[in-house]
């Protein structure tokens, strides 16, 4: 193999590395977008026996957004193998006990059960807050972008903000606010 | 049927034993085990064997044609294009190319390929299919119907 | 019906090369030439050697020429190629001019032609005229300069207004058109 030819090798299967912040993203429907990295979906050059995968770093994921009352109704299941060991934790425990997991779990199960899928999650670094490495963070070269903006919570405008904010109506003056 | 003997009542076996064995051992000769060298064991394995070809004759054609399929989505997401109106767009357009042929060009020639989404953009946009607005930049494009529109 | 060609080396189809383009170097090594003595199967095998192998060699002299007697066994010929491969011909019955011919087949080929399966028909080293996709072929030089996270980068590409966002253009231009009209008057 010439020079150019190995060159043109390294380009083609270069690993690049994302980074995905999850601020108020839904974890289930992010995952989708995240597996089509992680796997190298996104590449034209993509077989499911070549080595394209990419790494993507998750930031913010102790801020994910579950849709409607799954904090309350979903279910994680766990099995320890022995009598009685079976153990079903709410999604809000999951969440209190490791900020990544949700996120973890939800591209885990996102992808087909093959020997790949270990492989292809060990190129997946999350972390619930935006500290990350240095180390990692000099490699990102792209990032994904959000599936939905983030809404600027209530508290977090100043109270410039909030006096400027124009006013529909005003409550009648028996109006009693709770 | 009429038998006139009784010689055509016992069962016909074929041809001699070793050939017929062989015939099978031969389509066993890569298995691992018994099942390449005990005859009883390697004909139950040839027969599922060729079933699984016949089956795979088919499911061959299935997958290369969903790898194609995700390659072009792959290449097609690139420049801001969805498969489906891809595909619609360049068959109005009359550039008649089969999934293989996209693939190919998408990851062998990437700049013949961005041509077709640019071309098919275009097309999209003057047959105001789904999913393509006007502001989707598509430059040095210009079809008859663009023309007549403007 | 046979499963051999599982057997076989898998290999691209291939061109002999330059070989002949400066000058021309035979590709064949060495032949031993296994036979009986007083079989009959290696009849012709014997009869060459007695009349047309000194030719032979004469013509080719890069090439060594093993003889290998062996008591009741059907002749054959093996070749060894300088890119390693080993062929092996059954010369059964073969008469002397067959020999001859297998020999000069042998000589002239540059390596074993019947040991390898084509994995397909068409080969090109050259696939691609403009370049195979790579991750940087279309990717927006912008990135370069960005520093990771960037909140710009972030949102999702197409976002159609909110209602906030509408509200807030309206009072703007409601405001707007308050100031014109106090100025108006």
């Amino acid at each position: 193999m010439s020079a150019l030819k190995r060159v043109q090798q390294w380009a083609t299967f270069a690993r690049i590395w994302h980074i995905y912040d999850a601020t108020w993203q839904n974890p289930f429907k992010s995952a989708e977008v995240v597996k089509k990295f992680l796997m190298g979906l996104y590449k034209p050059i993509y077989h499911p026996l070549n080595d394209c995968g990419d790494h993507v770093i998750i930031i913010n994921s102790g801020e994910i957004a579950l849709p409607g009352d799954e904090w309350k109704k979903r279910v994680y299941f766990h099995h320890t193998g022995y009598p009685g060991g079976a153990s079903w934790t709410l999604a809000w425990e999951l969440h209190t006990k490791d900020p990544t997991m949700i996120l973890k779990k939800a591209i885990y199960n996102s992808m087909d059960g093959n020997l790949q899928r270990r492989h292809t999650m060990q190129r997946l670094h999350i972390f619930p807050d935006a500290n990350v490495p240095k180390s990692l963070l000099d490699n990102v070269s792209n990032q994904i972008r959000q599936l939905r903006p983030v809404p600027t919570r209530l508290d977090r405008y100043t109270a410039e903000e909030v006096a400027s904010y124009p006013k529909l109506i005003d409550y009648p003056k028996d109006y009693i606010i709770r | 049927m009429v038998f006139t003997t009784a010689v055509n009542f016992i069962r016909a076996r074929g041809p001699d034993e070793l050939w017929r064995k062989r015939r099978i051992f031969k389509l066993a000769a890569h298995f691992i085990g018994r099942k390449r060298n005990c005859y009883s064991i390697a004909v139950r394995y040839v027969h599922r064997a060729l079933v699984y070809a016949t089956k795979g004759r088919k499911l061959k054609k299935l997958d290369m044609k969903d790898l194609w399929e995700t390659r072009i989505i792959a290449g097609v997401n690139e420049h801001d294009i969805d498969y489906r109106t891809f595909r619609e767009s360049l068959y109005r357009s009359d550039i008649l190319l089969n999934r293989k042929v996209l693939a190919d060009l998408a990851a062998w020639e990437p700049y013949t390929f961005k041509a077709l989404t640019d071309v098919a953009k275009r097309r999209a946009i003057d047959d105001g299919l789904a999913s393509i607005n006007n502001e989707h930049k598509v430059d040095g494009i210009i079809t008859r119907g663009a023309l007549t529109k403007s | 019906m046979s499963n051999s060609h599982l057997f076989l080396k898998p290999a691209f189809i291939t061109t002999p090369g330059q070989n002949g383009v400066g000058r021309y170097f035979c590709q064949l090594q060495r032949v031993v030439l296994k036979f009986c003595k007083n079989n009959g199967s290696s009849r012709g095998m014997r009869e060459f050697i007695e009349n047309k192998l000194i030719d032979f060699v004469k013509e080719t002299p890069e090439v060594a020429v093993y003889m290998k007697p062996r008591r009741h066994r059907t002749p054959i010929i093996r070749a060894e190629y300088l890119n390693g491969d080993t062929q092996w011909v059954n010369a059964r019955n073969f008469t002397e001019d067959e020999i001859l011919k297998w020999l000069q087949l042998l000589k002239t080929q540059s390596s074993d032609k019947t040991g390898i399966r084509l994995r397909k028909l068409l080969h090109t080293d050259h696939p691609s005229v403009q370049g195979p996709w790579t991750p940087y072929t279309f990717r927006d030089p912008k990135l370069n300069l960005a520093e990771f996270p960037s909140p710009e980068l972030a949102g999702p590409h197409v976002v159609e207004t909110t209602a906030t966002e509408e509200l807030l253009e309206m009072y703007k231009n409601q405001q707007i058109e308050d100031v014109n009209e106090k100025r108006a008057e």
